[in-house]
């Protein structure tokens, strides 16, 4: 049986639902994130949650809308770790326009293109007001102050330089321009498409003069932390582990975020948080000894894909149920059969000399214990993409069957330090060992801690936003103005574009749509209300405030574009003081004046965003399968086919 | 046995047509369908009761699937536009539309004998006329056509979110993958190749690529150590379609009595090393399986050289299997044949997101390529997916008919025109030929062109208003919330296909669609026009959903009595 429901046109139900969705993650949004505990009250369990995608991921959304929401959110997630917040706002902000949109009875049709106008507006000022990163902060690291001064004069510099008769007013002084800007380190401006190629050769003749500078990891990861100032350390000194652990060659620097893993470890204290070479594993006690016994020599390795145990078989292997054993003695139980097969592994490892076994899935118990008495270690459990780290880096080939080992199979030079004793945090004795094969392995392991237990999911989620975000910035090589920057440009675009829109209604713009000026206005209101609802969060204002400062400085940005500048100000100011206020142990004084956002997060989480709401507002039934007409047609909502 | 409950009598329902509860769900089926038409159609969301997963789309084949009711009508008006669709892919809300606006309009003229049999006749011989207003032959020297043809199908699933630029993108890509199917210099019959689709999430869509050969995910990390030392000469290939895991999956429920000293699992695996053995000797370099393949055998053979792919899954065997040539091994019992043996040309390693790749040249002519479609979320890369199948299929159906008819609406009012004008030329003779009477005829005819224009009309979902021009009978759209009250002040317009322009020196009437207006025979556009059309149309997927439209609403007048067995 089929049902479906037709959608009241006027107050679209789904756009409601999205709406709705997005307000409960409010309080994730920008750097001052706050706590919430979600409650299964059929079984009493929580779960403490402090970013949108973990939000959406502990609620058991069924509907339709929300399904839709939390795919979207969860492979923005997956691929950038960091922005969901941002798209799920502005989905909610932006479905409120289009509901607006529907009450003044403007047609769907219009609205998508006028919002896709829209947001085209917003992507090409990202593509104008984009800072290149390259030799970033390569010198300016000393004076932040002059940085910050810089990038306002940059800004505004570009808001001037809008239009075409700005540009051949700029053409001439385009050296001098540059020098200002590039006094303090080589920061290439990227440009608009209309300032072409010409201008580029420019800068490059003035930058062959002087060594190629690579961006100062430091530099941009400090204002790329967005509040996660531990966070963003760790991921710092990660890259600083991983550029000293190889050979420093002169290509631009990279973080190779698939050599990092992150272990945690309840029960310390978060300052006790650090970043080690190598992979840190934790050992049970009764290994500790042999661990100790290995420590500080030079180690032969074997690696094993999949279990260590008898039973284990490879992946599709079926074991044949309908075998019968003929035989007229007793036959060999199981048990020693088992027996056996251990027998013929200890002896293959020790002909090896093997003394390090690396599982990516379990090793029984009984194969712990014969190792340990041969002082071999054998750790499960180990991260498929270490096994291949080390495999790489030792020259051992990963096998499934330990059966399957031979001499060509055992990398060497491995190292087994014990990192550190837990047996006093931990109710069972145990200690963390670090695996490491020297130089030329940029592998590194984050040791997050928390005396909390439910808070390390969200330190560790916060690290690894920290991470792509510096990942990002140095694949993308260029960023966006941050703490609010970019937004006040799209709101100041949109309403500008709109008011002109208005202004000179000329009969082609009205046939080809008449309601942009509003959907435009609308739009900028969104981004208004994303940029309160981040200042909201600090703490240090209320609604109406944070409203009224956006839109004065809009005004004062609308007279004299430079002001922008003063608005980040502005809003790191409330930061900087809300930081000084929930972390006492930092020192206020920390060179953290400006902030970047990234390009492609940015972006894309808008464009998502507004392929929410498109799908949504388009959306006019739901056709639900699989209905019984005797129980269910009683309910009025359902038309039934 | 006995029967516990009385088998009730089965209800019959006399000209189900007549009834009040057949005709709601007919107009609710109608309702569903006609939102759902052309580029600003509306989605709907598909999903059980339960919760469960849900699609959001606006595509016939899956709305279609998802509806069942308890009307035997309804069923049967549903699995006739299905098969349609499964034949052609396109035009399936055509063909529903047109065939739900028939059926209404006959029931409300109440004519006994139907006219639509022999019009649809009119129809189909003027499409085929070589002068036919709305037709275009398209023109293979120049990709320009097949890329508008394939936008327009692109174009007309909103559920895609697609911006200009990536429509354009796609619709491209479409072409160019069409065309290398397409064999170039194979003598005598000509089989087109296979298209391959794999879809990435979560990444911009112009990130999409076509990749002549095949792309195989890998699914093993380790697997590329030895694919990282690829050549690029030519390698032998062997593909396997048995399983390679070294258990005994063929015994099925049988039971085998063996002596407690065997070991099956090592003498199945001695067994399988040394067909290995043969394969390597044979100079084998690419070891390919649909199935599992033992980690000893993948060890021994990597040791050896030879790159290993396994569980490549049953979809993709008959794609590796004409690219390179190879015949798929089923058994492990006897020697591979020399002729079962492939070769690829060179083989190398692409990544796509969280996906690595190995990518398969062909080593002669091979027709095969691979589309690696990115979008941002999982739903609309499901119906991108469907609609690039659409197009294939629609590029293909090219190849037998070159030619394509206009789109947006133009066709239907072009030869609704046409008819309106042919039925009135030849009334005396067609009504008596047909045995009814001429004012019978003539609301016969009425009504099937107001059916044609109806399904132009759906094309608007937000309150438009639809014109046609009385020189060409094309298409066009009043936005309902225009400046203008008439066409003829509002210049710089174009019809719905885009090959008419309004402007003033054109010298046009429009009347809406609905309205009276003398009947006129429709010009066609010149054909050296330099104006090509925006939107295209497939020219056999339209004829046949006109057919099935039209026969199927036939079969439903036709139909007196249901009878419904209720047990």
């Amino acid at each position: 049986m089929l049902g479906s429901t037709i959608i009241n046109r006027r107050q679209h139900v789904g756009l409601q639902k999205l709406s709705a969705l997005a307000g409960i993650t409010h309080s994730s949004l920008g750097p001052h994130k706050k706590y919430k505990f979600i409650q299964d009250d059929r079984s009493g369990e929580s779960a403490l949650v402090c970013s949108c995608f973990r939000i959406l991921e502990n609620l058991e959304l069924t509907c339709a809308v929300g399904q839709l929401v939390y795919q979207t959110i969860q492979v923005h997630q997956k691929v950038y770790h960091t922005g969901s917040g941002c798209l799920l706002f502005l989905a909610g902000a932006w479905s409120r326009v289009a509901l607006e949109c529907l009450q003044r009875g403007i047609s769907v049709a219009h609205i998508i293109s006028a919002m896709s106008e829209g947001l085209d507006i917003c992507f090409d000022v990202c593509r104008k007001f984009n800072i290149s990163t390259e030799g970033f902060g390569a010198e300016q690291s000393q004076s932040s102050k002059v940085t910050s001064q810089d990038l306002g004069l940059q800004v505004s510099k570009k808001l001037t330089m809008e239009g075409s008769q700005a540009w051949t007013g700029l053409k001439g002084n385009t050296r001098d321009a540059l020098k200002t800007l590039n006094a303090c380190g080589q920061k290439k401006i990227r440009l608009s498409r209309h300032f072409c190629e010409a201008k580029s050769e420019n800068i490059s003749n003035e930058l062959e003069e002087h060594q190629p500078k690579h961006p100062d990891i430091k530099y941009i990861s400090e204002r790329l932390s967005h509040g996660c100032v531990d966070a963003m350390n760790l991921v710092f000194e990660a890259s600083r582990t991983q550029s000293n652990s190889i050979q420093q060659d002169t290509s631009c620097p990279t973080f190779d975020i698939t050599k990092v893993m992150t272990c945690v470890l309840p029960g310390l204290p978060e300052e006790q948080a650090c970043v080690t070479p190598g992979c840190i594993l934790l050992l049970s006690a009764e290994q500790a000894s042999v661990a100790h016994h290995l420590k500080d020599q030079l180690l032969k390795v074997v690696l094993i894909n999949g279990d260590l145990s008898f039973n284990y078989s490879h992946l599709g292997f079926k074991r044949p149920t309908g075998i019968q054993r003929v035989s007229e003695e007793t036959a060999l139980s199981s048990s020693s059969k088992e027996e056996d097969w251990m027998e013929k592994v200890v002896m293959l490892l020790l002909n090896l000399e093997v003394d390090l076994i690396l599982v990516s899935g379990l090793v029984s118990e009984k194969v712990i214990q014969r190792c340990s008495r041969h002082h071999i270690l054998a750790l499960e459990k180990v991260n498929v993409s270490v096994l291949k780290g080390l495999a790489d880096a030792s020259g051992a080939v990963p096998v499934t069957y330990a059966t399957q080992l031979s001499k060509h199979c055992v990398g060497a030079g491995v190292k087994v330090a014990i990192w550190r004793d837990l047996s006093s945090y931990e109710r069972k004795p145990s200690i963390a060992v670090n695996i490491s094969t020297g130089v030329n392995s940029k592998l590194v392991t984050v040791v997050l801690t928390s005396c909390i237990e439910g808070k390390l999911q969200a330190l560790e989620d916060q690290f690894w936003a920290c991470a792509y975000r510096l990942h990002l910035a140095l694949k993308e090589k260029a960023l966006l103005p941050g703490a609010g920057v970019t937004e006040m440009l799209c709101i100041h675009h949109l309403q500008k574009q709109a008011e002109r829109d208005s202004s000179q209604q000329t009969k082609e713009a009205a046939v080809a749509n008449p309601y942009r000026s509003v959907v435009l206005h609308l739009m900028a209101d969104g981004l208004i209300d994303y940029l309160s609802t981040v200042m909201v969060n600090t703490g240090k204002f209320s609604k109406v405030q944070a409203w009224t400062a956006v839109s004065q400085q809009l005004q004062a940005c609308n007279q004299s574009p430079g002001v922008l500048s003063k608005f980040s100000e502005l809003f790191l100011e409330a930061e900087k003081e809300g930081r000084a206020m929930s972390l006492p142990v930092k020192s206020p004084d920390a060179p953290s004046t400006n902030v970047f956002d990234n390009l492609s997060v940015k972006q894309e989480a808008w464009r998502k965003a507004s392929d929410l709401v498109f799908l949504v507002l388009q959306t006019d039934a739901e056709v639900i399968t699989g209905i019984d007409q005797k129980t269910e047609a009683a309910q009025g909502n359902l038309t039934l086919l | 046995m006995s029967r516990f409950v009385k088998k009730s009598p089965s209800i019959c329902t006399d000209r189900p047509l007549d009834n009040t509860d057949v005709c709601t769900k007919l107009r609710l089926l109608k309702q569903l369908l006609r939102s759902c038409f052309g580029p600003t159609g509306r989605l709907k969301h598909v999903h059980n009761n339960i919760g469960g997963h849900v699609v959001t789309t606006s595509t016939s084949s899956v709305l279609l699937t998802a509806a069942t009711s308890s009307q035997p009508l309804i069923n049967l008006i549903k699995s006739s536009i299905l098969h349609h669709v499964s034949r052609f892919s396109d035009c399936g809300l055509f063909a529903a539309v047109l065939c739900l606006s028939l059926i209404e309009e006959a029931k409300q003229c109440g004519l006994r004998r139907n006219v639509n049999k022999h019009l649809l006749g009119v129809c189909t011989a003027y499409l085929q006329q070589e002068d036919c207003g709305c037709k275009v032959p398209l023109d293979f020297c120049s990709s320009q056509d097949l890329i508008t043809l394939s936008r327009s199908v692109v174009s007309s699933k909103p559920a895609c979110v697609l911006t200009e630029a990536e429509a354009l993108h796609i619709s491209r890509l479409a072409v160019r993958a069409f065309l290398l199917t397409v064999p170039c210099n194979s003598p005598g019959t000509v089989t087109l190749g296979r298209i391959v689709s794999v879809g990435v999430e979560g990444h911009p869509v112009l990130n999409s690529e076509v990749f002549p050969g095949l792309l195989v995910e890998m699914h093993d990390v380790f697997c590329l150590k030895t694919a990282e030392n690829l050549r690029s000469e030519p390698l032998r290939v062997v593909l396997f379609s048995a399983s390679l895991a070294g258990d005994l999956s063929e015994l099925g429920d049988g039971i085998i009595q063996v002596h407690p000293g065997v070991d099956t699992d090592s003498q199945i695996l001695d067994q399988l090393l040394e067909l290995c053995e043969r394969v390597i000797e044979d100079g084998v370099k690419l070891f390919v399986c649909q199935k599992v393949i033992h980690p000893v055998l993948q060890q021994y053979l990597r040791r050896h050289g030879v790159i290993v792919m396994e569980r490549v899954g049953i979809s993709l065997m008959e794609p590796l299997a004409l690219l390179t040539g190879a015949l798929p091994v089923a058994t492990l019992h006897t020697t591979i044949p020399a002729k079962a043996y492939g070769t690829v040309k060179e083989v190398s390693v692409k990544e796509f997101g969280s996906k690595t790749m190995l990518h398969l040249e062909p080593s002669g002519e091979s027709a095969i390529c691979t589309m690696i479609l990115c979008h941002r979320n999982e739903t609309m890369l499901s119906e991108l997916k469907v609609v690039c199948q659409q197009t294939e299929h629609v590029l293909r159906l090219t190849l037998r008919e070159p030619s394509a008819l206009l789109g947006g609406g133009c066709t239907e009012t072009h030869l609704a025109a046409y008819i309106r004008h042919k039925s009135m030329e030849e009334v005396t003779e067609k009504a008596s030929a047909l045995g009814c009477s001429q004012t019978e005829y003539l609301l016969g005819v009425e009504g099937f062109c107001r059916s044609l224009e109806s399904v132009a009309a759906a094309l608007h979902h937000d309150g438009g208003n639809s014109l046609i021009d009385l020189t060409h009978a094309h298409h066009w759209t009043l936005p309902a919330d225009a400046m203008t009250e008439n066409m003829e002040d509002s210049s710089g317009l174009c019809c719905g296909c885009g090959l008419v322009k309004s402007g003033p020196k054109v010298d046009m009437k429009w009347t809406h669609l609905n309205t009276e207006h003398p009947q006129f025979s429709p010009a066609a556009v010149l054909k050296d026009r330099p104006v090509q059309p925006h939107v295209l149309d497939s020219f056999t997927a339209k004829i046949n959903a006109l057919q099935v439209a039209v026969e199927t609403a036939n079969l439903v007048l036709d139909v007196r009595f249901v009878i419904q067995d209720t047990n």
